[in-house]
């Protein structure tokens, strides 16, 4: 017992965690959340297919009722393109191109908020509301949440570019910052994190993940709510 | 420090401040975009659409109060990750975001444990009311909302009942870790499922819900705006659980110290590990549900009015597609907790381990095939239910090696009765009639008479009681003394034991005949007067049995408050790694990070150490 | 202890030949006495059916639990730790002869209950609601009744007599009766016990069951589905009575629902009532 743990050690000794750690985590992390956004629209999926396929009072879609396939390509177009342009960050931060990187993850953030903005027109110029019928439903709901889910990523991304500005100056991999400078929180004496552009890559390995997962849910949501 | 400072800080008394601020703020931000526009009822102050936004105004506000926005803020500004947040010392870090894993373990066993009693207390006012056949002690309404809080309560705390408290205490010492993967959204899982806590019980000022704790639609669609507080309940339940699950999952791949191998790991790992699979899966179909529902109450979607283009249907498939994985989630937590013990009192390795894994990851994956089967005679694809009742029937074969496991794992063994052994075996009792009075209702024609009555209640008060919250009590004798340093009083465990264990039984085995030979369909408010003596019967050993209750919270709080006597660090003999620590464990957990060298199940096998100093060579048996 | 302990393959006998006698006798008792007070009883064919398959899966369930039974009390009587200090068990940790004997068992009797029940529900749907397309259709004349659930209570139709609506239920003896279940309002559930019939009742849709009555008699009908506020009191009787007293019966319902027969929807399989004042 006495070789495992004394009572009342060093509390600092947790926080020498190699970046390495976070990397991981947060590619499970990526991963699983990938899995539960899956299922997550899996439900709105089958919410229309079988919304359709009963079409319950003859109602599943009024005459009037056709969301406009112009809006709904140009808002998918918005959301694959930032996450292409932040795959491709990616690779530049890999390579130490730091600056490059920084720029593409910034047009990315630009581009998913034009998506977000479009996305509300959208809905402004729609010609049917929430209540006409089975479609209208699953259109409303559905472009709702996928807003919420890419409004929620984006934040994410502008954490990520925002950490990257904050430490420009210093060179990767011998960034050593004051104790509780990284959690904003003076109170603090311990380090909190020894390098944070290392973990800013770390991070950004699963937030490209998953960004271009759920760029492949909005072309599911064109697809289904658009095209057929 | 002061108590002005002390109370202004990130804490619960903060939190609750701001949340009943956010509450307003979301009440009259409705007020002031929608105006009374959607005000269908003249004779109501309000609309959904405030009540729902006071809802979201009130958990954010909860959320800010704790201080779970510090760091998304700070983040936001450009500082990098990091681990932890402020840490307090004492009693107030249980009072605010605490981010090491310990503490919230008792978090959650506190928190859960008092909604445990507040469902529990429901249960009892159900019995009174069917205490006589026709004699309203309650109000019609008034006994539906007693019904569906005690369900929904029941369903949706006890599903982190064991993942809550035990998980996240022991799966990092388990796995040889000093924290979870990720702390604060373990953090964030406890006081969301607090905050979901406060709003289903708020359901009472808003006229409360008739739906029980399915929510079936369209009786939904239709209800008082109370049923809003079970949907955001639940959908806040989907979205902790969800977490938790996430949560679990990367820390048990990705943290494990050197050594572990995954045929080490501990069974209750596995049991966690497949549970949380299910989580994740699972739970984010019951918040796109219902969201779906709270669409069809708020902006007048019509996902499921079927006159309107919609359909009941719809609601009932996802729900189930979720409510079936959900039961799992409930019961596998406590096949993990019974495999894990057995072998501690037994003094005898884990018989079949790679069986008994097999068999959490079976029913694991089997369980999301099978949702049809509470759909049997609702008319929907009647040409399915062959292969739902198939594959209803198939986890019985998965349940059933686990039941072997533990058979043989008792088999010449030294069994030693303590508290937590007795809970465990009376598992396999009450698993056992539990499980098989499922096969009559996973068999369709059987199940013309058991669907929908007190039968198939009394099937799943045996697995679900019997299963879940007997391991829950197995767990809170077993590891408490760890958490807490304090041991439990063994004559009053073993008293309460007893009490529990027989009066269990009287209850719930008297409604199966209730249900089979009686006719009596669930949720009703009223009997045949012939039943009389049976629902009698059945309430005097339920209120009795809430009484072998708080006989275990005397036991709780007597032992851990008033006695105090300090608890060996080793009490029970057992060779898993969280024996060899102090209790309680330290803030750390270990010094210097374990190399594990064999599985904890080395009874018997000479006295090779399952861990070894951190240098040495892995794997070293 | 006076009687030296026995040898493993003793313990396992012991066990074995102790759980097949206990399991032997329970289960014929259970195969013999079974039927006779196993629910839903003798009122129809489907009825009967369903005690067949009640009685098999007790039979089934029985040597299960008396097995086990038997293991439980052995080894917890018999493998008890005595003496004060702790001692250790033999380290088994597996035994292929138990496993598979095992995995060979409860697959077996798995797939013999499923496809025994498959059987029994193919025959005649075994009184279920099989939703507007039924898969199992018994053949010959059948006498449609329609059931009408809403808040609170159930109302029954018969298309055959000129769509006479009436609170009562009533059907003829030994005859096939295709029973149309549908909702105005929330999901119901038409469970008639003694007749072995439930099918939900949703609304829009015409959810069918089949069963074939019996001799005269009396039977509950109750809402198996929470359908709101008084669902505990939306129950009522039904009769099942010769066919000459039913022709008799519907003369007189529909002399007596004469005035208000016009007012009636048209008979259908469905009803759409106006959309329902929602919350909001």
């Amino acid at each position: 017992m006495t070789e495992l743990a004394q009572p009342g050690a060093d509390y600092s000794i947790v926080e020498t965690e190699e970046p390495e750690v976070l990397s991981r985590n947060l590619f499970a992390a990526g991963q699983l959340l990938a899995g539960a956004t899956a299922f997550f629209f899996l439900s709105f999926l089958f919410a229309y297919f079988y919304l359709r396929s009963l079409n319950n009072a003859g109602l599943w879609k009024p005459k009037h009722v056709d969301a406009s396939v112009t809006w709904g390509t140009i808002v998918m177009a918005c959301i694959v393109a930032s996450a292409m342009l932040l795959r491709f960050g990616r690779i530049d931060h890999a390579a130490g191109r730091r600056e490059a990187f920084r720029l593409k993850a910034l047009v990315a953030l630009l581009l998913g908020l034009a998506a977000l903005v479009l996305q509300v027109l959208a809905w402004h110029e729609a010609s049917f509301g929430p209540t006409d019928g089975g479609f209208a439903s699953v259109y409303f709901g559905w472009t709702a949440f996928l807003f919420l889910f890419v409004f929620c990523t984006l934040f994410w991304l502008e954490t990520v570019l925002a950490t990257s500005w904050r430490y420009r100056n210093d060179p990767m991999g011998a960034a050593v910052v004051a104790p509780g400078h990284a959690s904003g929180d003076p109170s603090r004496t311990a380090h909190d994190i020894r390098n944070p552009v290392e973990l800013n890559r770390a991070s950004l390995g699963a937030l490209s993940f998953y960004w271009t997962f759920l760029a492949g849910i909005a072309v599911l949501t064109w697809i289904v709510l658009y095209l057929i | 420090m002061s108590v002005a400072r002390r109370l202004v800080g990130f804490n619960l008394f903060t939190a609750c401040v701001l949340g009943v601020g956010g509450w307003y703020a979301g009440w009259f931000s409705a007020h002031a975009v929608v105006g009374p526009s959607l005000d269908y009822f003249a004779d109501v102050d309000f609309n959904e659409l405030s009540l729902v936004l006071g809802y979201i105004g009130g958990v954010l506000g909860f959320l800010i109060g704790l201080g779970f926005f510090n760091y998304p803020l700070a983040r936001l500004r450009g500082y990098p990750p990091s681990l932890r947040e402020k840490e307090q010392g004492g009693i107030g870090r249980y009072f605010s975001l605490c981010t090491d894993h310990k503490v919230v373990g008792i978090q959650y066993l506190v928190g859960i444990g008092l909604f445990f009693f507040i469902g529990g207390l429901n249960a009892m006012l159900i019995r009174t009311e069917l205490l006589r056949p026709d004699h309203q002690v309650w109000p019609a309404g008034t006994y539906l909302t007693i019904v569906g809080i005690h369900g929904t309560m029941m369903m949706g705390m006890m599903t982190s009942g064991i993942l809550g408290p035990f998980a996240n205490y022991l799966i990092p010492i388990l796995i040889g870790a000093r924290r979870m993967a990720f702390p604060r959204i373990e953090a964030l899982t406890f006081w969301l499922l607090m905050a979901a806590g406060v709003i289903l019980e708020t359901t009472i000022f808003f006229g409360g819900f008739p739906t029980g704790w399915t929510g079936y639609q369209p009786l939904g669609t239709e209800a008082n705006p109370g049923i809003d507080c079970y949907y955001l309940f639940f959908a806040l339940v989907g979205i902790s659980m969800t977490l938790l699950g996430l949560n679990m999952i990367a820390t048990i791949v990705t943290m494990r110290a050197p050594g572990l191998t995954w045929s080490r790991l501990p069974i209750f790992v596995w049991g966690v590990l497949s549970t949380a699979a299910l989580m994740v899966l699972a739970a984010p179909v019951l918040i796109a549900t219902l969201s779906m529902a709270l669409m069809d109450r708020v902006v007048q979607t019509n996902f499921f009015v079927a006159a309107q283009g919609g359909s009941a249907y719809l609601y009932e498939n996802l729900f189930w597609v979720f409510g079936h994985p959900e039961v799992y989630v409930l019961a596998l937590p406590g096949f993990a907790i019974v495999l894990e013990i057995l072998p501690v009192f037994a003094r005898k390795p884990l018989w079949g381990y790679r069986l008994a894994v097999g068999g959490l990851l079976g029913v694991t994956l089997l369980s999301f095939f099978v949702w049809q089967h509470h759909l049997f005679f609702s008319g929907i694809n009647a040409d399915l239910r062959p292969f739902f009742m198939l594959s209803t029937e198939l986890i019985s074969i998965p349940t059933g090696l686990t039941f072997l496991c533990g058979m043989m794992t008792l088999w010449r063994g030294q069994i030693r009765y303590s508290v937590p052994m007795l809970f465990c075996l009376a598992w396999f009792f009450n698993f056992l009639i539990g499980g098989l009075s499922g096969v009559f209702l996973s068999d369709t024609p059987s199940d013309t008479t058991t669907h929908g009555s007190f039968f198939s209640m009394a099937h799943f008060h045996y697995t679900i009681m019997g299963g879940l919250v007997f391991t829950f009590f197995a767990g809170i004798y077993y590891w408490v003394p760890k958490m807490t340093g304090f041991q439990l009083n063994e004559r009053l465990g073993k008293i309460h034991f007893w009490t529990m264990f027989v009066f269990f039984n009287l209850t719930f085995f008297p409604l199966f005949i209730a249900g089979f030979q009686g006719g009596m369909p669930r949720r009703v408010v009223t009997y045949p007067h012939g039943l009389q003596f049976l629902n009698d019967w059945v309430s005097v050993s339920a209120f009795l049995l809430g009484g072998s209750m708080l006989l275990f919270l005397y036991n709780f709080v007597k032992s851990l408050v008033f006695d105090r006597i300090p608890s060996p660090a080793d009490p029970w003999g057992s060779k898993s790694i969280e024996w060899q620590l102090p209790s309680p464990v330290p803030v750390q957990n270990f010094d210097r990070i374990p190399v594990f060298s064999s599985d904890p199940y080395g009874y018997g096998e000479g006295g090779r150490p399952v861990v070894v100093p951190a240098g040495a060579p892995a794997g070293m048996n | 202890m006076a009687t030296p302990a026995p040898k493993r393959a003793e313990h396992g006998k012991r066990v074995i030949v102790g759980g097949i006698v206990l399991s032997v006798v329970a289960t014929v008792l259970v195969a013999v006495f079974g039927g006779r007070f196993l629910p839903p009883g003798n009122g129809s064919v489907q009825a009967s059916g369903q005690v067949l398959d009640n009685t098999v899966m007790l039979a089934i369930v029985t040597p299960v639990i008396a097995g086990l039974l038997v293991f439980f009390i052995y080894v917890l009587s018999q493998f008890r730790h005595r003496g004060g200090a702790l001692v250790d068990g033999p380290p088994l940790r597996d035994d292929s002869r138990v496993r598979v004997w095992w995995i060979v068992v409860t697959s077996v009797t798995v797939l013999f209950l499923a496809g025994f029940g498959t059987f029994e529900l193919l025959q005649n749907g075994s009184g279920g609601g099989q939703g507007p397309d039924p898969i199992a259709v018994p053949a010959g004349t059948k006498l449609p009744v329609q059931v009408i659930a809403q808040q609170w209570q159930f109302t029954y139709r018969y298309p055959t007599y000129g769509g006479l609506e009436t609170p009562q239920l009533v059907l003829p003896a030994n005859t096939y009766i295709e029973l149309h279940v549908t909702s105005l309002d929330a999901i119901h559930s038409f469970w008639a016990i003694e007749l072995g019939v439930k099918a939900d009742a949703n609304p829009g849709v015409d959810n069918v069951a089949f069963v074939k009555t019996k001799g005269p008699r009396t039977f509950h009908v109750r809402c198996a589905e929470l359908c709101g506020l008084w669902h505990g009191y939306m129950f009522n009787n039904g009769r099942v009575v010769p066919e000459a007293q039913f022709t008799a019966w519907v003369k007189s319902q529909q002399s007596d629902f004469a005035p208000i027969a016009k007012y009636l929807p048209k008979y259908s399989t469905t009803y759409y009532p106006d959309p329902q004042r929602r919350a909001g």
